[in-house]
């Protein structure tokens, strides 16, 4: 979504006069815009495209909006208005529960800037390279406690086996989670830098990335976990 | 302009409240009353007894008697098999539909059955507002609370059954989150709040955030079949055992059992079934239903972030956590004293009052945002489910999910909507399927038919579709899997007026006997006057006291037919042959008063 292609203005249904895209009143007539063309959660909120959120200024921006066009202040208004309210306040709560989760975060910027990862079962399929590794040996010791399992050996010995199985995992998890606070760090320094396009480009292509590999190690520990609850 | 009143519809009770001068005050009854009881009794000639008649009912009329009918509220038959056992009245309806409760030779549905209870609060506040001398009494607009953990259904239901009662449901709001806005009222506290709220029926747990007056709810969770009631059968089943009973009987031991109940709030020892009953045997049975709310405690905790010790106050709501061993549980896990300064049967009804007042009035001080409950999803491939909306998150709130065609031209798709934590299909609440109609014949996968779902601020669901490449609207056709169609509902509100009439009639009738009893009671004082033999001998005609006492008999006679008019014209009768004799003692009384000699003396 390159900058000169986004709208920059939206229409007021109630008066036909214009609006800045991240406006929620009309500037004419004062009336609560609909929910026609609007802005990304974040300039919905007043943020920064930034991967940093302070979760104190995302409360209190979720409260000032929420004052100013929750549907309970639109109760005797016309129709239009308590759709517009509706739309908006659905859209900003939206907002604050995508922002609110770092990791969503992420996701959310990537799909934004045009990096969408394309779901999470194609996700799941292709075994990232960079763990190519871990994961050929999970799998074989899987293998092997499963068979363990079914030749009766106590409970006790193959759970142990299959704790021992994650650390590796985790591991990996904890240096991912390092990996995206440093990108996330760097792609806002750009951000306040006013960086080309062509210089964002590397930093996003990373973190979708990292995502990816994040996603696919979720999955193998919600795998492990479900061997020994299943126990 | 008329009125706007808040409603806890509750398992047990019910109250109505309102906003006077940015105060929430519950609407009583001349005794001083504020709860109805949530019972409906259906006589034999169709009259209907909600409240502490309906109760009294129970006694002796338990198969026409209905209570705790929050329970089937949004219920299918198949989901309240089990628990109907226990219930005097019966439980029925078809496979796959709607709960229907039948009492004597009619069935009703649930929704029906609160609305009796809705038409009674309407009417209570009507006529207080009458009584407060206001122009314009009229009671059409109404919040009502419900548990946060009811479903979409159960909250349909709800809202149903305030349409059929004629009341414009303003709004649907949680009961934890509107006792909260109650508490909030006269402490401008800010910092977290974690709210238990075991009432009738339900368990609720909601953890807030207040902060510049915004109520931010931020996770709830709950059982919605978890309660006072539990106790009772409980404690009951100690009693009954497996001997066979009337229906009567079991409501006398119910009775019995609350009342115990009640007493071991603050005595250590009660009698029950003719036997010393200690508040340690009562805790030793209950403990395993007051646990059961402390899993929903740490999951709602967890959902939030937080640990208990985080939790600035913790606030107690429900009848039932009246009983010291629930207070003493919550106090364990959050390691601090609750509060419960305010009645905790009340301040639900406070706050949806407060709620009501912020609808009409535009009164910005405070504002709720609370959270859907259960997360939504629909069916995909091989009976899975797939999440379009979290639990707990804000409301209103929406999502899309994406839909295409499997054949060519394929011109229809069907979706089935859930709710629920659970992978699977069958482990979740079925909340409607819909047929999404109209889709432009191409080929297969071609379209692309987004379905838009949101969920608004009362935790209600309306779904929209729109197939994107033609940008053609589809229509959608809703089948609620547990609720009532518009045009059921639009019916029942129809039938709800002929209901209406009947009360009408029967409340006359009741008032008319009670205007009646109060005259014979007061014959009777005047005959027993001390001083009645001189009195008859010197100021009576002969034959008066004959005449006041035959028409005395004629009235008791008539007094328990069901002929209002009947009993109007002989209790004139008699206040008209008592009208001299009244003269005559006034007229004594005031001359002993005026001769210096007290009236107690006369």
């Amino acid at each position: 979504m390159a900058s000169s292609t986004t709208p920059t203005l939206q229409v007021c249904r109630e008066c036909g006069g214009g609006a800045p895209i991240d406006a929620h009143f009309c500037p004419q007539c004062t009336k609560i815009l609909s929910l026609g063309r609007h802005g990304d959660y974040f300039s919905f909120l007043g943020l920064p495209r930034k991967l940093n959120v302070d979760p104190a200024e995302l409360e209190r921006r979720l409260r000032d909006l929420s004052r100013q066009f929750h549907p309970d202040y639109f109760y005797n208004a016309s129709p239009g208005e308590r759709r517009a309210s509706l739309e908006r306040s659905s859209y900003l709560n939206d907002a604050y529960r995508t922002l609110k989760n770092p990791v969503a975060r992420v996701e959310y910027l990537l799909e934004i800037e045009g990096l969408a990862a394309k779901g999470p079962q194609e996700a799941s399929k292709a075994v990232p390279a960079a763990l190519l590794e871990e994961v050929f040996a999970l799998n074989e010791e899987l293998d092997e406690i499963r068979d363990e399992r079914a030749g009766g050996a106590p409970p006790e010995a193959w759970k142990a086996r299959l704790e021992r199985a994650r650390v590796p995992i985790d591991a990996k998890r904890e240096a991912h989670e390092a990996d995206l606070t440093a990108l996330s760090k760097r792609w806002d320094a750009l951000v306040d830098a006013g960086a080309s396009d062509a210089q964002r480009r590397p930093i996003l292509e990373a973190l979708r990335d990292r995502i990816l590999e994040r996603n696919y190690i979720n999955n193998l520990l919600a795998g492990i976990q479900r061997e020994l609850d299943g126990a | 302009m008329s009125k706007v009143v808040g409603i806890d519809l509750g398992t047990t009770n019910s109250l109505v409240a309102y906003v006077e001068d940015g105060a929430p005050v519950v609407i009583r009854d001349k005794s001083g009353d504020g709860l109805v009881p949530s019972v409906v009794s259906v006589a034999e000639d169709g009259a209907v007894y909600v409240g502490r008649e309906g109760q009294r009912r129970l006694l002796t009329d338990a198969q026409r008697t209905a209570y705790s009918v929050k329970r089937f509220m949004g219920k299918g038959r198949e989901d309240v098999r089990h628990e109907a056992e226990h219930f005097p009245f019966r439980v029925s309806g078809e496979a796959g539909g709607v709960v229907r409760i039948g009492l004597g030779q009619k069935e009703f549905t649930p929704p029906e059955i609160s609305a009796f209870i809705l038409r009674e609060l309407k009417r209570r506040a009507e006529d207080f507002f009458a009584e407060q001398g206001e122009l314009d009494n009229d009671v059409d607009r109404a919040v009502i609370t419900v548990p946060a953990y009811f479903n979409d259904a159960q909250r349909t239901a709800t809202r149903d059954a305030g349409r059929i009662a004629g009341l414009e449901v303003l709004r649907i709001i949680n009961e934890p989150t509107a006792a909260s806005l109650a508490y909030g009222l006269d402490k401008r506290h800010t910092g977290l709040i974690a709210v238990y709220d075991l009432g009738g029926g339900t368990f609720d747990i909601s953890i807030l955030r207040v902060e510049d007056g915004v109520f931010q709810v931020l996770s709830t969770n709950g059982d919605t079949h978890l309660g006072g009631d539990d106790i009772d059968v409980l404690l009951m089943d100690t009693i009954l055992g497996d001997r066979a009973r009337t229906a009567e009987d079991v409501q006398a031991v119910r009775q019995a059992v609350i009342q115990a109940k009640w007493d071991l709030s603050d005595r250590d020892e009660t009698m029950l079934n003719g036997r010393r009953f200690t508040r340690a045997e009562f805790e030793a049975l209950i403990a395993p239903v007051v646990d059961r709310t402390i899993g929903p405690v740490r999951q709602a905790l967890a959902d939030a972030g937080l640990e208990p010790s985080q939790i600035d106050e913790v606030v107690l709501v429900g009848g039932s956590t009246r009983i010291p061993l629930v207070r003493r549980r919550v106090e364990e896990v959050f390691g601090k004293t609750p509060h419960s300064e305010l009645n905790p049967d009340e301040v639900v009804a406070l706050g949806a009052a407060v709620q009501a007042d912020i609808l009409v009035t535009g009164n910005r001080e405070m504002l709720l945002l609370d959270v859907t409950p259960l997360s939504l999803g629909i069916e995909t491939m091989g009976g899975v489910v797939s999440k379009i909306i979290m639990r707990n998150s804000t409301i209103p709130a929406s999502g899309s999910e994406m839909f295409t065609t499997a054949v060519d031209n394929q011109n229809a798709v069907d979706i089935h909507v859930l709710q629920g934590e659970r992978e699977l299909v069958a482990d979740n609440r079925s909340l409607a399927r819909f047929k999404l109609r109209g889709i432009p014949p191409m080929p297969a996968g071609m379209a692309r038919v987004q379905v838009q779902f949101q969920i608004d601020a009362n935790g209600i669901l309306s779904v929209t579709a729109r197939e994107l490449r033609t940008d053609v609207e589809q229509t959608i056709e809703v089948k609620p899997s547990y609720g009532l169609t518009d045009e059921e509902v639009e019916r029942m509100l129809l039938d709800s007026f002929e209901h209406a009439e009947a009360d009408f009639a029967a409340r006359m009738l009741i008032e008319g006997r009670n205007e009646a009893e109060a005259v014979i009671q007061a014959t009777e004082k005047s005959l027993r006057h001390p001083d009645f033999a001189a009195i008859e001998k010197e100021e009576l005609a002969p034959g008066e006291r004959q005449k006041i006492e035959s028409v005395m008999a004629g009235l008791r006679m008539v007094l328990n037919s069901k002929d209002r008019e009947t009993i109007q014209k002989w209790t004139h009768a008699l206040n008209d042959a008592t009208q001299h004799l009244a003269e005559v003692i006034m007229n004594r009384t005031v001359k002993a008063a005026l001769s210096g000699r007290s009236v107690d003396d006369v």
